[in-house]
Parts: structure tokens; sequence; C-alpha cells
């Protein structure tokens, strides 16, 4: 866990972000916006997106969905169908993961194209806060004192190295295997 | 004069590369099919707009929405190049697709469409051109990269590419007696679109000093060169437009 870096920070970092990456105006910017749905990011943008996150936290964001790793984890077909449409199973796992973002109701599955319009900017600024959370109790040279170098890195107190933290598939990939078997009991659709 | 009245197909050329390739056709005086293969987001929009300056530039302009790696589609492609401009002189074989992951994690389906897009449906697209070609005596440009005989991290797609050199090179010896050339362009580090997703797979990339890396209008002027009567000797040769990169062993 680490209380150096505050949620506010990564929420300003998530939307300076998506300011510069997708040139929008900082107006349109809500914790609950969707940045496929709303903001028109492609994927191509999200490596943008993250890429800024990287170089602003020192962090590495993801480079796969839940789903690929659902897929190496689980076994192939247990994410998505021979029609790259989720399965119940990965709906349920994406009602989790996603829980603002009133997931496949009505009995409908979503295109596996169609996941990242589920990713909010509180998402997305919750999944910096996350891989922040992995700080280290030491440092590799045995210091345990933190501190933060430009308001957005954190590095050691005695020898000034960045902070190593998990990477954000290693995150998903913990996640999910956190999960109890069957998640698809664990959540229903939302309603409409 | 050579690309006059002439149409070129460039696959996936709504950006990067195959968009600078499409409009050096237009400015050397080509009419150019502009394909793309998302029929939702943002690529129809850019083909479109490929479209436009292509017009802009004097000459006509269709774009065909297609996934090669469907031997209908195709098919199709070729067919709708025909219908809407009239004849087919040069295919570029430019559209490529690939998860970034090492061989290993591959799953099994994305080993089926790596080979589906990045092969077959590159010689299913020659195939189904191949008749409007040998009309023309026309040009087959493949674009690789250097993937192809070098390592990159998470790079499959390079497996791909090796294995169209290959085809190239014997594609020259059977289709040149039937007067249509083949050759390949390939890539060193190109300045795209793509280098996003490159920079983030592979470590270091951005350290690299600015003079290796290839504006995608260097690669294009080489695959125009390649469909010229100028190239006429050359034949199933891959030309590396690299910047030198490949060659270097400090960097």
């Amino acid at each position: 866990m680490q209380n150096l870096i505050p949620a506010e920070t990564a929420m300003a970092e998530v939307k300076r972000a998506l300011v510069e990456t997708l040139r929008v105006d900082a107006a349109r910017i809500e914790p609950g916006t969707s940045i496929v749905r709303d903001l028109g990011a492609e994927s191509l943008d999200f490596l943008d997106i993250n890429y800024r996150l990287e170089t602003a936290f020192g962090i590495r964001m993801a480079r796969h969905f839940f789903l690929e790793h659902m897929e190496e984890l689980f076994g192939e077909g247990t994410a998505l169908d021979d029609n790259g449409r989720l399965t119940d199973r990965a709906l349920a796992v994406a009602r989790l993961r996603y829980p603002e973002a009133a997931v496949g109701g009505g009995g409908s599955s979503l295109d596996m194209d169609e996941v990242a319009g589920l990713i909010t900017v509180r998402a997305l600024a919750a999944t910096v806060m996350d891989i922040l959370a992995t700080l280290p109790e030491k440092c590799a040279c045995g210091a345990a004192s933190w501190r933060v170098s430009d308001g957005t890195h954190i590095v050691c107190g005695a020898c000034s190295e960045p902070a190593a933290f998990t990477n954000g598939d290693e995150l998903i990939r913990q996640w999910l295997l956190s999960l109890p078997a069957g998640a698809r009991s664990l959540a229903s659709p939302q309603p409409g | 004069m050579s690309f006059e009245q002439k149409v070129a197909l460039v696959t996936g050329s709504s950006r990067g590369i195959g968009a600078a390739i499409a409009e050096a056709f237009a400015r050397a005086g080509a009419d150019v099919v502009v394909n793309h293969r998302s029929a939702a987001g943002s690529s129809p929009e850019k083909a479109g707009r490929v479209c436009e300056r292509v017009r802009a530039l004097g000459r006509r302009a269709i774009a065909v929405r297609a996934d090669i790696s469907q031997g209908e589609e195709c098919r199709d492609l070729v067919a709708a190049a025909v219908d809407g401009l009239g004849r087919l002189d040069f295919l570029v074989l430019n559209a490529a697709r690939a998860p970034f992951k090492p061989y290993e994690r591959l799953l099994e389906r994305e080993l089926h469409e790596l080979v589906q897009t990045n092969f077959v449906g590159n010689l299913l697209l020659l195939r189904a051109a191949l008749p409007w070609l040998e009309r023309t005596s026309g040009s087959v440009v493949f674009v690789s990269s250097l993937g192809s005989r070098h390592y990159a991290p998470s790079y499959p797609l390079g497996s791909m590419k090796a294995a169209m050199e290959v085809v190239v090179r014997d594609c020259a010896e059977s289709l040149g007696p039937r007067h249509v050339a083949v050759n390949a362009v390939c890539g060193g580090i190109v300045r795209t679109d793509s280098f996003k997703t490159l920079r983030q797979v592979w470590e270091g990339l951005e350290s690299l000093p600015d003079d290796v890396l290839v504006e995608p209008e260097e690669i294009a002027d080489v695959v125009l060169f390649l469909c010229s009567p100028e190239a006429r000797a050359i034949c199933g040769q891959t030309i590396i437009v690299d910047r030198g990169l490949g060659s270097r062993l400090f960097r």
C-alpha cells in the first residue's frame, strides 16, 4: 500500500493524459466518462494514454485486456466464443471489473472490441492507484523510506532509485486468480 | 508518365505506411483503391480522408472495406477495384495484423489469425488480382519489416514477414514469364501511429536516435520505384529501407 500519491493526483494525471492524447476539452472529462464511447478513443489512443501514465508515475500499465488473460489462465474459449463475443463467464468478470458500466443486460453479450468501451476515467485512475498500491515495503538497497519526486514519482529516500511496482498485466492475472471459481454466480446483469 | 492512367490497390491504406503509399501513387499520376479492414471505428473516415487527398491531387480514388484474411473478401476487393477504376496495375500488400506476444503465449486462435491474415490472405489476394495484373504487366510489392530477419521481442509477425519474403522471391520466378513483377520493401522503424505500440513492447525504442527512424514517405518512394520501369531488372528482391539500423552492431 502507499499513501504518498493521493487518488486526486492519479485522476489529475489521467485527465491530463486524455486531454493531450485525445485533444478534448478538459471540461468534457468527468469520472464517469467512457473513454471510448464519450471521448472517441481508439486502441492506439489507449496505448498513448497508457504511455503517458507510465511516464508520469514510473509504472507499467497492462498491455492486454482481462479477456486475454482469462484465455491464457483458464483456457481458450473461456472468455470468447468462436464469434469473438464474450462468454457468460467473461461477462460476469467484466461486471466485477467495471461495476459502473452496466454490462450486458437483457441476456445480450458483448463483442470483444466493445470491452474497451467499458473503461471510464474513474476506472483508469483506479488502475493507476492499484499499481501504485504495490509499492514494496523496501527498496532493493534495503531502505524502507520512500519519497515523492516531481509530484508523481515515488523514489527511494536513501538511494533515489525509482520504486519498482508490479506491472499491470500481472495485477490483472492476480485479480483473476483471486476470483472464486464460477465467478458468473457472483454478479447478476444490471437492470436496463 | 509510367503511372498515369494506371490503378494501384494498396491494402491497409487508411493510415500509416499504406496511406503514404496511396498518396505517392496519386502524386505519380495513378488512381488508387484505398483498402481498410474495419467497418466501425475511425478506419472508414480515415480511408475517406485518404481518398479526398488523392482526389485533391487530381486522381480518382475509391475506398473499399475488405478483410484480406477472408478469401471471398479478397475476391470482392479486386472486383470492386476493377469495377470502380477499370483496371489493376499495382498491388501493394501492406496490411498486416498480429498480437504483440511471444510465440509461446499465442493462443491457438491467434496463431490461426496470424497466418491467415499475414500469409494466406496475401496469397489469396495475389491470386485474385493476378488475371488483372497479367493484362497490364503489373507489379506486386509486399511491405515487410526488419522482423523478417532480426529478432524483436513479442513480434510473431516477423515470421510471416519472412515467409512472405520467400513468397516474393519464388513468385517473381513463377510470375516473371507472365510479366508480373514481384518485389518487397522491408522497412526499419517507421514513424507511424504503430510506433506507439512498438515503444510499449520494445524497451529502449524511444532512446533510438531520430536519425534511424524512417518516414512513411520514404517507404512509399521505394515502393513506387519498384513499380516503375526503372526497376525492371529487379526481380524477387526485398529492398531494405531502414537507415542502416539493421546493419549496426553498436547502436
